[in-house]
């Protein structure tokens, strides 16, 4: 084999591939429009500056990308993976936020802190092209459309967080498990979604009998089928009318 | 003979490798080949659970012995020897 024969190199330990020079080139002058919706709004030159500096890894569900308090080694932009953010309290979880291919997991990296608040797993597994930290600053420094888009999405995840610390207060469990179904719904590709039941009492802050309660509600009720921790929503209409205003909420204001 | 062939799709050494690996099924039409082709972007735990590190990779799953083949495939020479191709 001669020297530039490859086009990627697999990381064994993790499954990440790095794409090599030239097939980067390649595949961003293929015209690919970008999978994530915050790099789709950036200006092509803009988007392919940023290409050379990412590189393109698998997330598995149940995978922590940071804890509260850790520094943060890397910003994510999810392709179709979904990460979920969690605020922890003395053991306890309960989520404020869902990352799809609409946004970006580090949000507080653009607004100039280097710690994470919250806790990022991932609920859906998927791919995402990853930066590290010290690249996405320099790069954000230097693309105004980039500060631009992020200014943008971290309003729309504190009006996610704002929404949840209500809905966390005033909502009946089935309600807001409705609605954060109908959020994960949104941002995944797939037609169902695993999630099991610790993740979803996590979700909720609620303990696991709670959540069985209204998972076995909304089954019955024809709108979701729940099986084995596989979550496959039936009637989305139905769904959204079971939701509590929270979802149609945050759908207006983030349009 | 069973052939995979792990790739990038759209990757100028993948595209190479397709090629010269259909020319030369092409080339040998009495061999009976049956190709896989899998793109490692999409299914990276598939090509890790191979054994797959470096992309283009070929692998020889059948007849045996089995062999791998890493590089777009444009040393026809060294990738009939490694697939036992003889005439």
């Amino acid at each position: 084999m001669q020297a530039g024969e490859v086009d990627a190199v697999i990381d064994a330990a993790h499954g990440n591939v790095f794409l090599l020079a030239g097939a980067k080139r390649a595949l961003s002058e293929a015209g690919g429009e970008p999978a994530n919706g915050l790099l789709a709004a950036l200006p092509g030159r803009d988007y392919l500056r940023l290409l050379g500096e990412f590189e393109l890894v698998a997330l598995a569900s149940g995978q922590v990308l940071y804890q509260p308090g850790e520094r943060i080694g890397h910003v994510y932009f999810p392709n179709d993976a979904v990460v979920s953010l969690m605020v922890v309290l003395e053991l306890k979880a309960l989520q404020v936020g869902l990352v799809g291919p609409e946004g970006m997991v580090g949000v507080p990296l653009a607004l100039g802190a280097e710690r994470a608040s919250v806790r990022a797993m991932v609920q859906g597994a998927g791919m995402a092209l990853r930066m590290k930290a010290a690249s996405f600053r320099e790069q954000l420094e230097h693309c105004i459309a980039l500060q631009r888009e992020l200014q943008r999405y971290a309003y729309v995840t504190l009006l996610q967080a704002r929404q949840t610390a209500g809905c966390s207060l005033f909502h009946q469990v089935e309600e807001r498990l409705a609605y954060w179904l109908l959020m994960a719904h949104d941002r995944m590709r797939a037609g169902s979604q695993k999630i099991t039941h610790e993740l979803l009492a996590d979700m909720l802050g609620v303990r696991r009998v709670g959540v069985t309660n209204a998972a076995g509600n909304l089954q019955r009720r024809g709108l979701i089928k729940y099986h084995r921790g596989d979550v496959r929503v039936l009637d989305r209409k139905g769904l959204e009318a079971a939701a509590c205003s929270c979802y149609r909420t945050v759908k207006a204001l983030t349009g | 003979m069973k052939l995979r062939l792990y790739v990038v799709d759209g990757a100028p050494n993948s595209v190479l490798a397709i090629a010269n690996l259909a020319a030369l099924c092409k080339k040998n039409l009495r061999l009976s080949f049956k190709l896989e082709i899998i793109d490692v972007l999409k299914f990276p735990r598939r090509a890790l659970a191979d054994g797959v590190l470096v992309t283009p990779h070929l692998a020889k799953l059948s007849p045996a012995p089995v062999a791998r083949i890493v590089g777009n495939l444009s040393d026809s020479g060294s990738v009939r020897l490694a697939l036992g191709i003889t005439t």
